[in-house]
């Protein structure tokens, strides 16, 4: 394999998406609506969350000890708003590198075939493996950015926020988060987009891609509503667990895309 | 020396026979056409050789690589511009050569440089450079995906129906710019069309198929010859008589004499020498003429017959 031609791959591929507001959107506009908006509703209105002390009650009687711990002595208010930023919002960061990318790997390969300019790509002595790993690359990377500058923004408006909530007291970046952005958010990112790709080399079409990419999200969505209903606590050890299931499954999703890539399948599947 | 070497090569899509047992040669340097009507196999014949698709039965070489056993070989010592331009049109015109030229291996910067300049100076297309490829018109983009295949002065070129959807002076212009590419360049090209305008004109040998098979290969006056028969003069006269037409038909190259009112046709082995020969007889024996022209069978011809005939 040479890196050169994995990367010639990804720099045309972008060049051609950065022009495509389309394609763009998308990136921008959930991790826009995680990192900005939301903390930003949480901290205006406190009550608008819709959890009664009841229910919060509930939530917090789930938590692990050490976090129980660290809600002694807070208001109603700071518990609200330490466990809704700290923990309830924490999965939608997982939902970023699956959501984010989708638009890019779905047009990896189907939007080439929809465009009808595979054949000339397919025709060049680029190898399958560069050819698989360029397209994947050219998601992973722009998903990546914009998780890692979401969690860089959010961490700056929930912080901003917290000063005055909190006295001083920076709540991010903290363990958990840290290791889900930078351990657990790559491989989720790596396996959906290989996924997709995959996917995209199969199928004829862009919105066919994205359709059955769109059931990759099921199992994450699952994981929100547990999270969110406090029924688990996501906490490092069990990011720590998830990031090594999650990169098996990254090393299978690269092989068989590499192993399944047949050049004369994707011809034949010309729209 | 051939430079493509394909025996009994056969693709099966299914039930469906693509490409059944073609066997054919091409000699470096020369313009092979492959000719046919549409769905005859002669795209899938070049997918097989660009290898873009596998055989199902049979064996290639390109450049003496084998296409089963060195893809990625023989994809680096051809250029081929496909059925569409596969151009990506949100990219400019440089930044689509300057793509495939990093991807055929053309790395060196000056070098890359020197030799996109080339191709944009000789098809005209310096000026529009920096245009994305969106706003190019069908003619342009033709040209641009040529000197895309070119890029990495590949040794071998398969043209895959260069003129088709163009208007008829834009397949003009493409058709002389293949003509001149072919001098200039000094690669084998594999050109593959539909249009007998375009082998014709450009091919040296050509091969006609259908429904896969090939019907008949040699050089475009050698099929219409064997197929349509020898080349005819017409003599148009003020008046024609028995004399004359006696005169005619004594002349020891004429080997075929017909009439129709003051018209003689004349079937010849060879016009330029027999031409003067019918033209002097003509007017010894008191004949006025008005025109002579030489009638040569077409390609056209050949190539109906040839298809109809199989198709029947």
């Amino acid at each position: 394999m040479r890196l050169k031609k994995v990367m010639l791959v990804f720099r045309k591929d972008w060049l051609e998406i950065s022009r495509n507001w389309q394609v763009i959107l998308p990136i921008v506009i959930l991790p826009f609506i995680f990192s900005v908006l939301l903390p930003i509703l949480v901290s205006m209105v406190p009550g608008s969350t819709g959890t009664s002390p009841e229910n919060l009650e509930e939530i917090t009687r789930n938590l692990p000890s050490q976090v129980k711990n660290k809600l002694v002595g807070m208001t109603n208010q700071q518990i609200m708003f330490y466990i809704t930023t700290l923990y309830l919002f924490a999965p939608f960061f997982i939902i970023i590198p699956i959501m984010a990318p989708s638009a890019i790997a779905s047009d990896s390969f189907a939007g080439e075939k929809e465009r009808r300019t595979i054949e000339a790509l397919l025709a060049t002595p680029i190898s399958d493996t560069e050819m698989f790993l360029g397209k994947t690359l050219v998601s992973f990377i722009p998903t990546m950015t914009v998780t890692i500058a979401s969690f860089i923004t959010y961490s700056a408006i929930v912080n901003l926020y917290s000063t005055t909530m909190f006295k001083w007291k920076p709540l991010l970046p903290n363990l958990t988060w840290l290791t889900m952005i930078f351990l657990l958010s790559p491989t989720v990112a790596l396996a959906s987009i290989g996924l997709t790709v995959m996917v995209s080399a199969k199928v004829k079409g862009v919105r066919e891609a994205q359709q059955i990419s769109a059931v990759l999200l099921i199992p994450i969505i699952i994981l929100v509503i547990i999270q969110a209903s406090g029924a688990v606590f996501i906490g490092p050890s069990m990011i720590t667990a998830l990031t090594g299931i999650f990169a098996a499954i990254d090393f299978l999703v690269i092989y068989l895309g590499v192993k399944m890539f047949r050049r004369e399948e994707i011809l034949s599947k010309l729209a | 020396m051939s430079v493509i070497e394909v025996t009994g090569l056969t693709k099966k899509f299914g039930s469906l026979v693509a490409v059944d047992h073609l066997d054919f040669e091409v000699w470096r340097g020369e313009v092979f056409g492959l000719l046919g009507p549409n769905g005859a196999g002669k795209t899938t014949t070049i997918r097989m050789l660009a290898c873009l698709i596998s055989p199902s039965e049979g064996s290639a070489r390109v450049n003496g690589q084998d296409i089963v056993e060195e893809p990625l070989k023989v994809r680096e010592t051809v250029g081929i511009l496909t059925e569409n331009p596969c151009l990506y049109e949100r990219l400019t015109a440089y930044e689509n050569l300057d793509f495939f030229a990093e991807a055929y291996g053309v790395t060196d910067p000056l070098e890359k440089r020197e030799r996109i300049r080339e191709l944009f100076d000789f098809f005209g297309l310096w000026e529009r450079r920096n245009e994305k490829v969106a706003s190019f018109s069908r003619g342009m983009k033709q040209k641009l995906a040529i000197a895309r295949a070119l890029v990495h002065r590949p040794p071998i070129l398969f043209l895959d129906e260069p003129t088709a959807g163009l208007d008829p002076e834009s397949s003009k212009e493409i058709r002389d710019l293949i003509e001149r590419l072919s001098r200039k360049e000094k690669c084998t090209i594999l050109l593959c069309t539909h249009r007998l305008e375009d082998a014709e004109k450009l091919a040296n040998r050509v091969m006609i198929i259908n429904k896969g098979r090939n019907i008949a290969t040699g050089s475009p006056e050698q099929l219409s010859e064997r197929i349509t028969g020898q080349p005819v003069v017409e003599v148009k006269l003020v008046k024609l008589n028995r004399k004359v037409l006696n005169a005619v038909k004594n002349l020891s190259q004429a080997l075929k004499v017909e009439s129709f009112k003051d018209k003689i046709l004349i079937t010849v082995e060879n016009p330029k020498s027999a031409t003067p020969e019918i033209v002097k007889g003509i007017v010894y024996a008191g004949g006025e003429i008005l025109t002579v022209k030489t009638l040569r069978p077409s390609l056209e011809e050949a190539y109906l017959k040839l298809v109809k005939g199989e198709s029947s």
